[in-house]
């Protein structure tokens, strides 16, 4: 044991360049096999309700019989106007919710007996205007104190962008049902928004005073909103399973309780089964479980909304999306009565949910892992960075870089070479970090040009920029490894130790952030290291002959561009079938809307640890 | 004749309740329901079934004290405003309009409770709220609420332990609070709330054994929670349907053996050791003697021979008596003599003579013999007496 440390300890090139990139694989390699694991019976649990005060599924839900009636006289009337809004404005197939339709809906409220306000509101994103206007009313509860409440949200179009004319009805005949239950402890809101992107964000916005001035503010308020529920029916037929949307912006999930309270009513008490990560077939198998791992990791990571529901995540605000799927024999009823029983299980809260998990990975609707679990594997991935960067820095100072011939040797032979030469130099070397951190440093900061340009370009030009992006991350990389290995005015030309600073310098950046990112947004953390794995091990070339040099850098080069921001984003796109502009304006809208900090990442982060891996490589030609 | 018979058996029952030597004077119930929060409506609904039950039995308001620390009736979630149900039938309203919380809300703290067993109240505070319980009162204590190894949750706050209890009990006992008690508990792992009781008397049963859960139940699935606990359900399931009346005579013992592990889902548990007489004894107990309302009466000082002690009253009734029958001997002698020495006398004057007494006496009521009426009625008085003193001397001695 104690021969072994002392070999280590006499044998630098082990412990700064061997070990380190030894552990630095081995981290990543455990880190994705720790991924891996987690959807086996013994890395993951069962779900199961945590907050005593929810109750799923105890009470009798009532909602039936003749409220069915009176969808059907909402859903006549709503459906006679919107067909009369469709022939007069000669629209396509959807129908404009036009002025007419809201005052139908805002009377149907009144009637009922509701206190109702509206909102209009305007957002400008990537050159195109979302405005609208939201119809909401207000139950008071009539022995509670008005400080809390529930919110009901059902959008004309759903996140697919189709007409939910019953999910509005639904939502409707439950108003006008609620109100005659003497039974709520909170305020109960019904909100219907024209869309589901926008009209959330801007009442939510609103409802916290957080609004820009495109947005009107809110007349009517009522106490702290403990939990919402978005209602999607945009079809006719009857359904057989349900589909529970979680996802938030960010990547911010719902109190896992919500989700457990709505399968458990759902499956337990309605008999209604339900789904998760458009995961229609999932048979419990292991690859089905870690499909549907993987695919909420890529909402998550991708941090856009994926519901209405989404907006209500950054308040802190646990919400879902139910929405029916398939072809059975559940109607609407079954529905309304889910959402009721739902809601008296809300109503049933002391406080806000708390219990459960707000971190988690679901892999089935009964089962998911939490963040103890599942963190290790974020954070050995960015940890590998670190301790690569850690490793430089040593390397930096104690190893001696500058012996060009030695260097210049190939690898099997330097190992018999460099002992002799660090026992002559004594190991301690001056560190030069001007250079090294201005260029760390400024790429960072470039990065929030394309921060800016991609989120305030109009939409149609979106492709136009990524295809020049791609060509600018071709050619910046080696003008900058050309500047760094010949000098540029008053700088000298870099010596070799700066180029391994710099590497660490942007490692420990990315490997800190990483770390950090990796609590808040594990999947994205998870995906932007495993992007970034391999600017753990490029480096400059220092073989002697030129044309070896060049055509491996050139090679590397062409693979790490593969790998870049850009070309990432074109080649999902090329395999999803989703131009380019969809996702970019996506991107802004989220970005100017529902305030998504996913390109933060990509461009602060990403993008300059890249860029200073293709330098690195780059400057081995010059 | 009637009134002899009616005299025996008042007498019997006397020689009875000399014959049973711990004879108590009143009965307090001091019954617990220690969370709050709607989902524990069933904790409140045990303790409201309990006092429900212990009403019936003759127990008045004044001597039951409700800890109540939340309000389901009022709970806006309640879907039958102003009422509480222990079943999902809702046949009985157990909030009814006739009940009286002593302590509510807040004001159910370990500390309120513990001052309450033990008497170490402020002098303002009023009589509903203090346990007037003394050394000839049986106590029942029943509590419910969430607890676990050795301790019982008090409203999320705070926790009473095994230990405080015991501690308070034997309190209570140095202080003469009791004469005997019954200790009731039905929450999670129960049976360790009464391990460390020290103080004798005590009777103690419990729900569920050391990592046992107790579980409720059933839920009203239109109060849209569990009503009840299922050791406090079948434990008035057997005080409802067999415990009818004030007078029953069904012990403690049926009351135990009535548990039914099968159906309360868990260990009930009894500790008797701390009975003097243990389980033999314990077990003969009558549930009435914890849950109904004897009124027997203890005479203090039946040895005393003090002025105005009941000795001094029996020596000069014994007197009186003696003078009476006297003056009775001298009143028929004279009139006996009277009637001879007068009999050539004119019947005017004899009349005469009793007129006046006529009018002073009392009228007659019945044709009887009046003088053998006062024999027997003296007879009577005397063996009462005599029967009297020598059962309270008995009563003294083995107590």
């Amino acid at each position: 044991m104690s021969a072994a440390i002392r070999n280590l300890r006499n044998n630098p090139k082990l412990l700064f360049v061997r070990l380190p990139n030894f552990l630095s694989f081995l981290c990543i390699v455990v880190g994705v096999v720790w991924l891996l694991l987690l959807p086996l019976n013994d890395y993951s649990r069962k779900t199961y309700i945590s907050e005593n005060a929810l109750l799923p599924g105890q009470v009798h839900a009532y909602f039936s019989g003749s409220e069915q009636n009176v969808f059907r006289g909402y859903k006549q009337e709503l459906d006679g106007l919107l067909n009369e809004g469709r022939e007069r404005g000669g629209q396509k197939d959807d129908a404009e919710v036009t002025s007419t339709v809201s005052g139908k809906v805002q009377s149907i409220f009144l009637a009922v007996g509701l206190k109702i306000a509206t909102q209009k509101y305007e957002y400008t994103s990537a050159g195109i205007t979302h405005q609208g206007e939201n119809v909401y009313a207000i139950i008071h509860a009539p022995r509670g104190d008005a400080t809390e409440a529930i919110v009901l949200v059902a959008p004309w179009k759903t996140a697919d962008d189709e007409l939910n004319l019953n999910g509005v009805t639904l939502a409707l005949t439950l108003a006008r049902y609620f109100k005659r239950w003497s039974l709520w402890s909170k305020d109960i809101i019904f909100l219907i928004t024209p869309d589901s992107k926008s009209g959330t964000q801007a009442w939510i916005d609103a409802y916290h005073d957080m609004h820009p001035e495109s947005v009107q503010p809110l007349p009517l308020k009522s106490g702290a909103l403990q939990g919402a529920l978005v209602i999607e029916y945009p079809f006719d037929h009857h359904f057989n399973t349900l589909h529970i949307v979680y996802d938030g912006v960010n990547g911010q999930l719902p109190n896992l309780d919500l989700f457990n309270t709505a399968v458990s009513i759902a499956g337990g008490q309605m008999g209604i089964g339900s789904n998760l990560q458009e995961m229609w077939e999932h048979k419990d198998s292991y690859e089905h479980r870690l499909q549907t791992i993987f695919r909420g990791m890529t909402k998550q990571g991708l941090g856009y909304a994926t519901g209405a529901h989404s907006s209500f995540m950054p308040y802190h605000i646990d919400a879902i999306t139910l929405q029916p799927k398939g072809h059975g024999w559940e109607d609407e009823m079954a529905l309304g009565r889910t959402i009721e029983s739902i809601c008296r299980s809300l109503n049933n809260l002391l406080e806000h949910l708390h219990q459960s998990f707000f971190f988690y990975l679901l892999m089935q609707s009964n089962r998911f892992v939490s963040i103890g679990t599942y963190l290790p594997s974020a954070m050995l991935i960015a940890g590998n960075f670190t301790i690569m960067a850690i490793a430089l820095w040593l390397r930096t100072g104690y190893y001696l870089e500058n012996k060009p011939k030695a260097a210049a040797q190939p690898k099997d032979k330097k190992k018999s070479v460099e002992p002799t030469a660090q026992a002559k130099g004594n190991g301690v070397e001056e560190r030069h970090l001007a250079l090294p951190l201005t260029l760390v440093v400024g790429l960072h900061l470039l990065g929030l040009v394309p921060l800016w340009m991609f989120n305030t370009l109009f939409h149609q030009y979106f492709t136009m920029a990524t295809y020049i992006f791609v060509v600018v991350d071709i050619v910046l990389p080696l003008l900058l490894a050309a500047l760094l290995s010949n000098g540029l005015g008053p700088f000298a030309p870099i010596i070799p130790q700066q180029y391994l600073l710099i590497k660490s310098f942007s490692l420990l950046l990315l490997g800190l952030s990483l770390s950090t990112l990796a609590t808040l947004n594990f999947s994205l953390s998870f995906m932007i290291g495993l992007l970034c794995a391999p600017l753990c091990f490029i480096t400059r070339l220092r073989t002697s002959s030129a044309p070896l040099r060049c055509s491996v850098s050139g090679l590397g080069l062409v693979l790490l561009n593969l790998l870049s921001p850009p070309t990432v984003l074109l080649g999902v796109c090329w395999y999803t079938g989703v131009s380019v502009e969809t996702v970019l304006t996506q991107a802004a809208f989220g970005w100017d809307v529902w305030g998504m900090w996913t390109q933060v990442v990509v461009w602060c982060v990403w993008w300059p640890a890249w860029l200073i891996g293709c330098v690195l490589l780059g400057s081995s030609m010059f | 004749m009637a009134l002899l018979f009616r005299f025996l058996q008042v007498l019997s029952l006397l020689l009875l309740a000399g014959a049973v030597a711990a004879e108590h004077t009143s009965n307090w119930a001091v019954l617990v329901s220690t969370s709050r929060f709607w989902f524990n409506y069933r904790h409140l609904a045990n303790v409201l079934s309990l006092y429900r039950t212990v009403k019936r039995l003759g127990i008045p308001d004044s001597q039951i004290i409700l800890m109540l620390p939340d309000d389901m009736a009022c709970n806006p979630r309640n879907a039958f405003p102003g009422t509480v149900y222990s079943n999902a039938d809702r046949a009985v309203d157990l909030y009814g309009d006739n009940i009286e919380v002593d302590y509510r809300g807040y004001e159910v703290t370990v500390e309120n409770f513990i001052r309450l067993l033990t008497d170490r109240l402020d002098e303002d505070v009023p009589r509903s709220k203090r346990l007037g319980s003394d050394a000839g009162s049986n106590v029942l204590v029943y509590m419910t609420g969430h607890g676990g190894d050795q301790f019982l949750k008090f409203q999320d706050a705070e926790e009473i332990g095994a230990w405080d209890l015991a501690d308070a009990f034997g309190q209570m006992w140095e202080k003469k609070r009791y004469h005997e008690l019954l200790f009731m508990i039905d929450t999670c792992q129960a049976n360790t709330m009464y391990t460390h009781f020290y103080s004798p008397n005590i009777v103690a049963t419990g729900s569920s054994e050391i990592d046992q859960s107790s579980y409720s139940h059933h839920a009203d699935n239109d109060v849209g929670v569990a009503v009840i606990d299922r050791w406090t359900y079948y434990v008035l399931e057997f005080l409802e349907t067999q415990v009818t009346s004030a007078t029953s005579k069904l012990t403690l013992g049926d009351l135990f053996d009535s548990y039914d592990e099968s159906k309360i889902h868990s260990q009930p548990g009894v500790r008797w050791d701390l009975f003097p007489g243990g389980e033999q004894e314990g077990r003969l107990r009558t549930v009435v003697d914890f849950f109904g309302n004897v009124q027997n009466v203890e005479v203090e000082n039946a040895n005393a021979t003090d002025p105005g002690s009941l000795k001094e009253d029996l020596a000069e009734i014994a007197q009186l008596v003696e003078k009476w029958r006297k003056r009775d001997e001298e009143y028929s002698a004279i009139l006996g003599d009277s009637s001879k020495n007068h009999t050539a006398d004119a019947p005017s004057s004899h009349s005469l003579h009793l007129a006046p007494k006529k009018t002073v006496g009392p009228t007659k009521m019945a044709e009887d013999n009046s003088w053998s009426k006062r024999l027997v009625g003296l007879s009577v008085v005397g063996a009462c007496t005599a029967i009297w003193v020598a059962g309270s001397i008995l009563g003294h001695s083995s107590v």
